[in-house]
Formats: structure tokens, sequence, C-alpha cells
């Protein structure tokens, strides 16, 4: 007797026809989001723009992330900050209003976190804007990018090679490829960043 | 172009489409989470993002009063340490002082005021303000003071001191009552009577375990639940290992080896209650031998004759040669020093044994030394030992609230339907009472029968201050302040008490608006006073330093001359302890004992003391009836078998475990389980043999003869699980313990290349 399977795979090529469809579209929409809604870059309660304020005016990061030469976080400026200096400047601005009927209602801004490293890491902002790492040359950017000609903040690493790379976040080689250039003592230790 | 059905066609569509679908929310989903970075308003002043900040304030989960510093984040408490400054803890802490945040952060706590809206203990409450709250509490103090009933008002409160202590006091004087009581199942009332007799002075002594060479402790589990375990562990370590000449010996004698008894050299198990005749012994032998020289000798010799050695043996059990062997020792190692209490202080001999243990010191010349017994100078702020409420008193109020004279009930911290036994009729009394206002944080069993809640804040919240008892020698004040910003809607007990004296125009004798004002008052006066070691020109420098430092005292010692009257010598003699029940229906003795995680049950709705293993059996989350093993094998039982303990007076069911170093006739179960309320950690866990205590008082005092009562056991057949981290006692040829034989060691030593590493 002739066993042949050619007439079963021939019932089955419509599902497979729906199979291959559905995966290419997987594949299609795991990439169109990837491309066009990365979430790298939040839009942010307040059009907030680093470009103008540290750019163009030349603010320095801890004149009002005040609290990351003492502290494991950088800080947020508190509202109060933010209407210290626009009581008087362009005030008639609509994201300065907002700001303002923030300020009035009393409420925080509610800004989205775009760096943030995993809980199971524990980064101090003190050690890496500390007087020891300023002269080894490094500075706010070399971690979170060319901020200041940024409108809005954006996910920003710094590849093995020294180059920023954009909208791809921190990961352990990098930052073990920076220790390991500065030569930082216990700076390849697990328990130094693990603990 | 192959021909597609229609058909086909829709499929592929509806395929592709599901397809990107499924795609993009695939990434989506593994994207990190968007986290928020919420700013401040306005930055705070007083703390940064991402640093600590330390608060120095007290621990109010025991009596010791020891002094913590309370690490905070964000405005939010993280930790708990000790304080290094306060003379109490130097730097440590208990347990219990550990799991402070987890009854700041407990889910169980009352967020608000709330009145009970269904019958009593329905546990069904309705939400109030605290405006509705207060006046309705205060309208029925009105009418009852206008009546010139104002007797009729009782506020039940825990322990307290400092300035608190003179709230409470004012408070209930000014709405014309006499009913002010602190009840506290562990306060040590036969310890002050004894000294009240002996030293005459209602108030602790200092007992220096640092630098004391010899410790008789007659009962007293120092380091685990005894008056100040944490200043105690502290004084041991110093003793054993803080001196490089001197080791401390430390001798414990109780029925049931408890944390101290593991930890001395020697344990000594004497019949329960027997432990006063034990110290008379050894005082007839320091006097037959001769090491008492003084002018009172001779009134001495004869009040011991009835208690030689010998005597005193049969009757307690410890042989002949072990008390003289200890008498030596403790006459002999200067500094020596004895302490008694706890389980030795629970008979109805309670006073006269802890009068004995006194009486070891003086004829040692313990008194007023380093090494020995240090007499405490007055408390630097008020203390409210005499409003102590002890058993006797307790049912006292209990008859009153049964004849009807009790009309308001005001309870504060304390948890007497727990911590009585049932035989006191407490919580059958309480429904005769017709208004019951619970300042409690949480729903424990007699807040449940409250009709009025008006929660209090935890410790970390609250302003207060201590003075705390027993002293260290020299004065000592504490402030507690807040550590963190009130997390619910409850008021600390002051401001409460502060808001119903308000509203009944109590403002001349009272007149503070917040407890902060009334605690800054009270150490105005300190300061104005002098003394202690800050000394500024203003206040408020001095303020800003006792808070910064978190203690504040001067390291004085108190000159004493002590002379011991004559009359007190003739009345020293203990007599024979008293059970209730019958020993041939109720065989064993009960030693009920504090447990050094849980305490007398306040902190069993804290999940880490929970599943902290207790430190002789390793069991935790539960009760257990500890039994020695050839009791165990009498009545044919072994770990894990659920037994009936019964007493006269109830019956509870627990879980039997073998323990080898207890009395044979004696079995012992920790207080603190056995919950009915008290939240989710809590309740419905293990048996609270307090329930089954019989009412047996110490007749000079009134106080509950706590280990005076006599039980049965009856197997159930059932078996329960004991949880517990120990394993197996016993080596079963693990070769866990080597051992070695004298000679063998000997050799081995000589055959160790020691090293010495120059310092
Ligand atoms: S002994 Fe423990 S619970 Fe008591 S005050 Fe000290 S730390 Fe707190």
């Amino acid at each position: 007797m002739n066993v042949s399977i050619v007439p079963g795979l021939r019932a089955l090529r419509p599902a497979a026809l729906v199979g291959g469809t559905l995966f290419l579209g997987l594949l299609v929409g795991y990439w169109a989001n990837a491309t066009w809604y990365p979430g790298t870059s939040p839009e942010q309660p307040i059009e907030f723009s680093h470009r103008i304020h540290a750019g163009e005016n030349e603010i320095p990061c801890m004149y009002c992330h005040t609290q990351a030469r003492r502290s494991i976080s950088a800080g947020v400026p508190s509202v109060s900050k933010c209407v210290g200096c626009h009581k008087e400047i362009a005030t008639e601005r609509p994201q300065i209003r907002k700001l303002m009927s923030y300020w009035q209602n009393e409420e925080p801004i509610p800004w989205i976190k775009v760096h943030d490293l995993p809980d199971f890491v524990h980064f101090t902002h003190k050690r890496h804007v500390s007087a020891y790492a300023r002269a080894a040359g490094i500075e706010c950017q070399t971690c979170h990018g060319p901020v200041e000609t940024m409108d809005r903040i954006r996910v920003t690493s710094r590849a093995i090679d020294g180059s920023f790379q954009l909208d791809t976040p921190w990961e352990m080689g990098l930052c073990l490829n920076c220790h390991r250039q500065h030569q930082v003592e216990h700076g390849t230790d697990c328990w130094t960043c693990h603990k | 172009m192959p021909n597609i059905e229609r058909r086909d066609f829709l499929k592929l569509v509806g395929a592709g489409s599901v397809g990107v679908g499924a795609g993009f929310y695939l990434r989506e989903s593994i994207k990190h989470p968007m986290e928020h970075l919420i700013p401040h308003v306005v930055a705070p002043e007083d703390f940064s993002t991402g640093i600590d900040t330390w608060y120095n304030t007290v621990c109010s989960m025991c009596a010791a009063g020891c002094g913590i510093s309370v690490r905070t984040r964000e405005g939010r408490v993280k930790k708990i340490e000790g304080n290094p400054s306060h003379p109490v803890s130097q730097g440590r802490l208990c347990a219990l002082g550990q799991a402070g945040p987890q009854v700041l952060y407990n889910p169980d706590r009352l967020t608000g005021p709330l009145m009970q809206t269904g019958e009593r203990g329905s546990g069904a409450f309705a939400q109030i303000t605290w405006d509705e709250g207060l006046s309705k509490v205060a309208d029925r103090l009105d009418l009852l003071r206008a009546a010139e009933r104002g007797n009729r008002v009782c506020l039940l409160s825990q322990g307290v001191r400092g300035h608190l202590a003179q709230l409470f006091e004012r408070f209930v004087d000014q709405l014309g009552s006499e009913r002010l009581l602190h009840y506290d199942f562990d306060h040590p009332h036969t310890l002050y009577a004894a000294n009240q007799r002996f030293f005459g002075e209602q108030r602790l002594p200092y007992y220096d375990l640092k630098n004391t060479r010899y410790l008789l402790s007659f009962g007293a589990d120092y380091l685990g639940s005894w008056i100040s375990p944490v200043h105690h562990s502290l004084g041991f370590g110093h003793s054993r290992q803080g001196r490089p000449d001197v080791r401390g010996r430390f001798v414990q004698i109780e029925p049931r080896m408890s944390l101290s008894g593991a930890a001395a050299d020697e344990w000594i198990a004497a019949r329960p209650g027997t432990e006063g005749l034990l110290a008379l012994a050894v005082a007839h032998h320091i006097l037959s031998k001769g090491y008492y020289q003084g002018a009172d000798r001779a009134d001495w010799i004869a009040v011991l004759a009835g208690y030689t050695t010998t005597e005193v043996a049969a009757q307690t059990g410890v042989p002949a040669e072990t008390i003289v062997r200890l008498a030596d020792a403790f006459a002999q190692t200067q500094p020596s020093l004895a302490i008694g209490g706890g389980s030795a202080g629970n008979h109805s001999n309670g006073v006269d044994t802890l009068v004995a243990v006194n009486a070891l010191n003086y004829l040692v010349g313990n008194l007023g030394k380093a090494g020995g017994l240090v007499f405490n100078p007055e408390p630097a702020g008020p203390t409210t030992h005499p409003h102590q409420a002890s058993y006797r008193t307790m049912l006292e109020f209990v008859e009153d609230a049964r004849r009807g004279n009790i009309e308001v009930l005001i309870v504060n911290g304390t948890n007497p339907v727990f911590t009585l036994p049932s035989a006191a009729g407490f919580a059958e009394a309480l429904a005769e009472i017709p208004l019951i206002v619970s300042l409690s944080s949480f729903l424990d069993e007699t807040t449940a029968l409250a009709d009025v809640i008006l929660p209090s804040h935890t410790y970390l919240e609250s302003w207060g201050d201590d003075f705390p008892e027993p002293g260290v020698g020299f004065p000592v004040g504490a402030v507690s302040q807040p550590v963190a910003s009130p997390l619910y809607d409850t008021r600390a007990t002051g401001d409460i008490i502060l808001g119903l004296a308000q509203r009944l125009d109590m403002n001349d004798v009272l007149p503070w608006s917040s407890m902060e004002d009334c605690i800054k008052d009270g150490w105005r006066q300190i300061h104005e006073r002098g003394g202690g070691d800050v000394r500024t020109e203003s206040f408020e420098s001095f303020w800003r330093a006792v808070l910064t430092a978190g203690v504040w005292g001067e390291e004085t010692h108190r000159e004493s001359t002590f002379t011991l009257d004559k009359s007190v010598i003739a009345g020293i003699g203990v007599q024979a302890p008293e059970f209730s029940g019958a020993s041939d229906d109720y065989p064993f003795i009960l030693h009920p004992y504090l447990s050094t995680t849980l305490h007398d049950g306040r902190a069993a709705n804290l999940p880490w003391l929970q599943e902290l293993p207790d430190p002789m059996t390793s069991v935790v989350y539960g009760s257990w009836v500890e039994m020695n093993p050839v009791t165990a094998k009498g009545l044919g039982l072994t770990e894990g078998d659920l037994v009936d303990i019964e007493s006269p007076h109830g019956r509870i069911r627990a879980p039997v475990y073998v323990y080898p170093a207890i009395m044979p006739d004696v079995i012992a179960m920790p207080i603190g389980q056995g919950h009915a309320e008290y939240g989710r950690y809590a309740r419905n866990r293990g048996v609270n043999p307090i329930e089954i205590l019989s009412p047996q008082m110490e007749p000079q005092t009134g106080s509950l003869a706590s280990s005076a009562t006599r039980v049965k056991i009856t197997a159930t057949g059932r078996r329960a699980e004991l949880v517990k981290t120990g394993g197996n006692s016993r080596d079963l040829g693990r070769n866990i313990v080597q051992t070695t034989g004298a000679g063998q060691h000997s050799a081995n030593l000589n055959s160790i290349p020691i090293t010495v590493i120059p310092s």
C-alpha cells in the first residue's frame, strides 16, 4: 500500500497560512511599538525643556538637582524652587501657567521617571559627582547624555566605545566598562552595586 | 495571482491584525513600568531625599524605657536601633524594641474614632469624628461631675511615666475621682513591697550586674523579661567578658530554666515557692560561718535559727552541700549580688522571699557599692508607681463595677480582659459599666468591648517623656518625640485627655493646648532646677540639646548610708508557699512565664515577633506546654501530643514540648498567645495560660501569685505538630558535639601550636 503524507499536508496548508500571517503580524506589531512608542522619552506633565534651562541659560545641573552631591538620589526640585524663578520669568507662557496652577493648588508635579535602574542595583549619585569623579572627568552628561540639547529627556547610555546610545538604558556591562576604564577601587566587586 | 476565496482572505486579514495587536502589546507589557518622580511642593527643612535622618526617642514596648534612635528616610520610619547615649540601652535593643516599626505600620491599627453600633463585642462599629467622640465622652463626664458623682469615673491605663502620668493624675482629680489605676500583668508589686520593707524606699534600686563578680538570681529572668532586660544583658556581657582579669559567675535558681538560666554558670532547680527558704538558708550559713560580724549579728542568728541548711534542703530539694557551696562563694567573692523576682516573687510568700534576698545583700555588704545594689536617687520627673493596681485592687474595681458604682471607664493601652485570669470576672463586670471608652491603637480584647474608641497614636508618633524605673543609679530623663507624622486620624493619648479637659473647663489645672506644650513645660522646670549634663542659659537651647541627645542625666552617685531597722530583722521569715487546688487532683504546678518575644501578649500582633523562635524551645507561632521527659514518659506523651491543662478555674489545650530543664512536677507555659482579638496576626493562635490561673494572692501586696496554680494534664489523643526551627536535641550519632577525655584533652592542648600575634 502506498502511504503518502502529501494529502495531509495539503489539508494543513490553510492553517499554516493563517499561522504564518499571525506570526508575521506579531513581528510587525512588536517592531511598530519599538519604533514609534519606545517609551524612552515619555511626555511629561509640563513640557519642561532642559535645552532652555541647562543649555541656553547654562544653569548648572546641581542648582536644581541639589541632592546629587549628598544623596543617593539626585532629587527633583520642589515646586517652590521652580516658582522661585518663574514668579518673574516667562510668566505668560502656557507651560508656566500650568506650573503656577500646580503651585496654587499646592500639588506636586507628577514627573515621569526616565532614568531608572532596577531596585537590585545600589547606585548613588553622591559617589559619581564627588570631587574624585569630577577629577576623572565624569560629568552628569557622562551618564545622562547631552541633556542640555534635549527638550524632552530621553533615555541615554554610553556604549562600550564611549559614544552615546539613545533610547538604550544602562546595563551592567556598561557600568563595569566605565569602572574598569577608571580603575575604580572595588569597582567590579559584586557587593559594590548589589547589596 | 493565486485565487483566494473571500473567506480565506478574511481569515488572513483577521490573523494578521490579531498578530499585530498581540506583538504591540507584547512589547508594551515588557516595558519598564512607568514610575513617577513626585517632588515636594515646598522642600522640607528636616530631611533630604535619599538621606537618612535619625531621631532619638524612647521605646515604649515595655516598662524598661530604653532610649532608641530611629532611622527615617523621607519622613518615614525605616529602622530602630538603640540610642548609644542613653544609659539604659547604650545603643542596644531587644527584639521587642526592634519590632517597633511593625506597631507603626501594623495593618490592624485603628485609623480613626469609632462608636460601637451593635451589641458590645459584636464588632459593629461606625466611624465618628473626633469632635463627636470627645463631646460624647465629655458630656457624660460633665454630668457626673456636676452631680458630684465624679468618683464613678475610672481611668485604667497601662503603666506610664513622665508628664503623661501627671496629666492623668490631675485629670482624674479634677473629675473628683480617685479611681486612677495602672494595671500591668508584669508589674513587680512584690519587689517594690520588699524594697519598701527592707530599704524604706518605694522604688527599685539599681542592680549593678556589670561590676559584680558573683550573681545569685532567685527566679529573676534578667536577660529575658525581668524589669530591664537590655540593660541587664549589657551588664551580664561586661561582667562575663568585659574585664581582663575577672569573669563574673552567675547562678540561677528557678524551677524551669529560662534564658538567664541557660546563660548562667549554674542552674539550680528549687521547688516552686521555696526560693526564699533557700535564701534564708544561705543567710544562715553566712552567719554560722561568721562571714557577718555586724552589731545586729545576734538578732540575725535568732531570726534565722529555723533555716538550717539541712532543714531547708529537705524543703527545697536542693542538697545541703549545694547551699553551703553557694553561701561560701556568695560571701567570699566580692562584690557579689543577689537579685530576686519573676516566678520567685509571684507566690503567696513573694514579698517575704524577696525580703530574704535583700537580706543576703545586706549580710555580705553589697549595699550601696559598685557591683552590688546601688540606691537610686529620687526620679527627676513624675512616676506612677503609687497608682499601680494589684490584683486585689482590680478585684475591688470589678466588685464596684458589678454594684453599678462605675459609670464611665476610660481604658488606655492596657488589656485586662486578656491579662487578668478569667476568675477575676473582669469581662463580665464590664457589662455593668454604662460607658466604656478605649484609647488603644488596636482593637484588643478590652477595646472590642468599648462603646467609644478614641484611638491614640503609637509611641513613634507622640510626644512624651520618661524617667526610667529602675534608674541606673543616677538621675536620667528622656524625651520621646514624634519621629513620623501621624499615619492616620489618631491623636496622642495626652492630647485626647487634654481635649476632654478643654471641653470640661479644666484650663486652670491643665492649661496646655497640646501634649507637646505639656512636656515642654515640664522640662522647663527641669531646666530651671539645673543639674544634669546639659547646661545652657536659655531653655530653647536646652530643649534642642535634650531632643538631639534623646536623653538627659547626670552621672553622680547618691551617697547613702543605710542602717537597718531592728524591726525589719525581726520580721524576716518565709512561710511555705500555698497553692490552690489539691495536689491529688491537680498534681502539677503551672509555671507561666513572660514570653521573651511577645511579653505579656502585647506584641502578639507583630509578625516579626510571632515568627521569632523562642530562645529556649525554638518554637514559633503558637503555644506549648513544657514538660520534663520523665513526666512526659510517665504520662505516655511525646512532643506534639495535645493535652488539656486544667486548673480549678479553667481548661486550655496545647501541644507538649519535652523540656529537660524543668522540675518533674512543674509544667511551664509561655504567656503571650491566645488572643481572641488584636488583629490578624494575634487572633486565634495558641492559648493564654493567664486565663486559667487561680486567684491566689500574695497577702501583703494583693498581687496575683501567678506561679501558684496547680493543674492536671489529660491527654486528648490528638496531635499538633509544633512549628519550630530546632531539630532533634539529641546527637543521634551525628557527632555534632564532639567529646574528648580529660587526659586526651591536655595532651591535645600541649601539642597545639600556638601563634602569638604581637599587638
Ligand atoms: S527592654 Fe526592649 S521593649 Fe523594653 S524598653 Fe528596652 S528595647 Fe524596648
